[in-house]
């Protein structure tokens, strides 16, 4: 398998889509899509852990003992989310406030063990780095995606500035856990069928 | 790879102690930022709650110059005097919301006959439902009722609950007449001696 810069981008941002992809961290992609703002938050957030977290683990990766290896991602992991949360709190109080539980929550994130484990494990530092950001930028675009659609119809606002020029009324169903579902089978099924369609493409030629 | 029980046990305890020096360090060097950026949003609160517009002011500096901490019982609650002259008060509160605590401040006025505003400081409610309590229409609803008698939805000074979020907009109201049942009974007591 080849693991040059161009390959992992593609990769992490498309074919293994972290979320649409491969169904992981939808916990935080149903729970802060609501709104643009703290779904960036939370993206960036989740880039900075996985990325260096990746990067961590990767230079560590010929000393750490394989049978306690899991309790060192927790704890490399745990450690950067740490960091993030009280960067926030330091620096975005606000932002901090809205986000509530769900930083600390970004340890529990599939996605980040995922990488560490399937990943930073096999491979050099810098290489897992990036593997490790555009991970996180992977995620952070679904994210925002989903925010995009859910803020829009269900407030009428992006980043808090109102759009509603139609004078339409709100779905509070967006505003809910639910609309988030609906967005992510959505962006699933569209993912998926441009993957199809590519692949009868190559079986055809 | 295969490694020795003295390397791991050795391995894992230096992992633990450089990454708990970092979150040490990081913490440490962050720690007094947090804690003004706290005081600071619990300052603007109860500016708030007492009706004083803290938009484009040094709320903390304000806050230093007008208004003076009380005591009643184990109750803390702030008083200052309003520009016209007369007295407000903000006393904090606490109860259960739909799904944890809520806490906040209510202002009171002077004779203790009207409320003149609420602010939250701590609510766990679902974000863009029931954590809309802290949006500004939903609290400028409260300015200027009355507390004679239970506050209840409807009517000429009633309070509209936010759609979709019932319970979270009945248990602020229950908190609220629970509030005025007995902290607020105790401190207006406690003033009066």
């Amino acid at each position: 398998m080849k693991n040059d810069l161009r390959t992992v981008f593609y990769r992490n941002l498309w074919k293994e889509n972290p979320v649409i992809r491969q169904i992981l961290g939808i916990c935080s992609a149903l729970a802060v899509t609501n709104r643009v703002d703290n779904s960036l938050v939370m993206g960036i957030g989740l880039m900075f852990v996985t990325a260096f977290s990746s990067l961590t683990l990767s230079a560590l990766r010929n000393s750490i003992p394989d049978r306690i290896r899991m309790i060192v991602q927790t704890l490399v992991i745990a450690a950067y989310v740490i960091i993030v949360d009280i960067l926030i709190k330091a620096g975005l109080p606000e932002i901090s406030k809205a986000l509530g539980p769900y930083v600390g929550l970004i340890i529990t994130n599939c996605i980040i063990m995922g990488r560490a484990e399937a990943f930073a494990r096999k491979n050099p530092p810098v290489i897992s780095f990036f593997d490790g950001l555009f991970a996180g930028i992977g995620y952070t675009i679904i994210l925002l995606c989903i925010a995009l659609v859910r803020e829009i119809l269900g407030f009428g606002t992006v980043f808090g500035y109102n759009v509603n020029f139609l004078n339409f009324t709100n779905w509070t169903i967006m505003v809910v856990p639910p609309g988030a579902f609906f967005m992510i089978a959505i962006l699933i099924w569209i993912s998926s069928g441009a993957m199809d369609r590519r692949l009868r493409k190559k079986e055809r030629s | 790879m295969k490694k020795g029980y003295i390397y791991t046990i050795i391995f894992i305890m230096a992992v633990s102690i450089v990454f708990s020096g970092l979150l040490a360090v990081v913490n440490a060097a962050f720690k007094n930022r947090i804690e003004i950026n706290e005081k600071a949003a619990g300052q603007k609160s109860i500016l708030y709650a007492m009706g004083f517009d803290s938009e484009g002011m040094d709320a903390v500096d304000f806050f230093e110059q007008n208004v003076v901490e009380r005591k009643s019982g184990d109750v803390a609650y702030y008083a200052a005097r309003t520009a016209e002259g007369s007295m407000v008060y903000a006393v904090p509160f606490a109860g259960s919301g739909l799904w944890g605590t809520i806490k906040g401040y209510i202002g009171i006025d002077g004779s203790f006959t009207r409320m003149i505003g609420i602010a939250f400081t701590e609510q766990n409610e679902t974000p863009g439902l029931g954590g809309r309590i802290d949006e500004e229409w939903y609290k400028e609803q409260f300015r200027g009722i009355s507390l004679e008698g239970d506050v209840s939805y409807g009517g000429d000074s009633g309070i509209d609950a936010i759609t979709g979020a019932t319970s979270t907009s009945n248990a602020v109201l229950n908190i609220l007449n629970e509030f005025m049942s007995t902290t607020l009974k105790e401190v207006e007591a406690a003033g009066e001696e």
